[in-house]
């Protein structure tokens, strides 16, 4: 196995983990808070899934970095200029600016869980497709009309499960 | 480049990272009402120890190698801004980082002994401010090796 292979499988890990968690994070609050009360079972199980979120976070930041070192050291730095990278390492702060607004109880949740949930998948889609013809403030007007579509979604979602049980 | 100063830049890029993830981590301890300083002033400490570990690895890769092989060649190519305004604000305002980190595990050390909520919030928001140059300075550096 190579260096190249090693990382690309640390970062694709550390992607899996995040939007995994991210999914079950939304699946597992929605579930848990349609009858207004999250028990300390269910807070402890909300308290893992966000654990590895954090870890994939962290997996993938360090790998990423440790791409850019690689490309560096091999003169490949084209990479580093593309718009689909910048517009990747813009979600990935907007994802750690996200948590820490909700860690300060100054985002509204509901906003804060769209902005994850689609920053995860944006990082996904992002790093399958690689280089792309669209610039970097398109990409980030896809990123934001994607992010109201998932937050009109999950609100509706969030509606019908708390919407009195059919007698 | 010289395996050993391929060595430097790696311990360079993932001490700053890891350092700034731990600020990170730091600052959502800080935003609890009630957070664990033990842990919180350990990690404070480990990422000071980081960027002074980031700080002197750069610098030795700066001076023997960065100034003679890697300046003239961004300076010449099709993005000089790359060293004339990126490094050049990387290398200053990154001076200020290992002293932010050092003033940021004093409080959180302080904090230890003598919880005060005045201190956790103004800790805090020194994280929050060590965090956002730590991000620029990651981001410089970026645009500094793309511009080789």
């Amino acid at each position: 196995m190579t260096f190249l292979e090693l990382l690309v499988i640390v970062h694709v890990i550390g992607t899996v983990l995040g939007v995994g968690a991210a999914t079950f994070a939304e699946i597992h609050y929605t579930r848990f808070n349609s009858d207004n009360i999250i028990t300390d079972d269910e807070r402890k199980t909300l308290a893992i899934t966000y654990t590895v979120m954090r870890t994939g976070l962290f997996l993938l930041v360090v790998s990423g970095f440790a791409f850019l070192l690689y490309f560096r050291l091999t003169e490949h730095v084209a990479a580093l200029t593309s718009p689909s990278f910048w517009a990747k390492m813009t979600v990935v702060g907007v994802l750690v600016g996200n948590a820490l607004l909700l860690q300060a109880r100054i985002m509204p949740l509901a906003v804060g869980a769209a902005v994850s949930l689609t920053s995860w998948y944006t990082a996904l889609v992002l790093g399958v497709i690689g280089k792309t013809d669209a610039t970097y403030f398109e990409i980030l007007l896809y990123y934001a009309g994607a992010t109201i579509i998932v937050g009109g979604s999950l609100r509706l979602i969030r509606a019908h499960f708390h919407s009195p049980k059919s007698i | 480049m010289t395996p050993f100063l391929a060595a430097m830049l790696i311990v360079h890029v993932i001490g700053g990272v890891i350092a700034i993830g731990i600020h990170n981590v730091v600052l959502m301890h800080l935003l609890k009402k009630a957070p664990n300083y033990v842990f919180v002033s350990r990690i404070a400490w480990s990422a000071a120890g980081l960027f002074l570990l980031s700080w002197a690895t750069s610098a030795y890769y700066y001076v023997t190698y960065y100034g003679t092989a890697v300046k003239p060649r961004i300076l010449a190519g099709a993005l000089p801004a790359g060293h004339i305004f990126f490094m050049e604000t990387k290398e200053h305002i990154f001076l200020v980082l290992p002293f932010l980190a050092i003033s940021i595990a004093l409080c959180a050390s302080y904090l230890r002994a003598n919880p005060d909520d005045a201190l956790r919030k103004s800790t805090a928001f020194l994280t929050l401010v060590a965090l956002g140059i730590g991000a620029a300075t990651a981001a410089s550096g970026i645009i500094v090796s793309g511009s080789v």
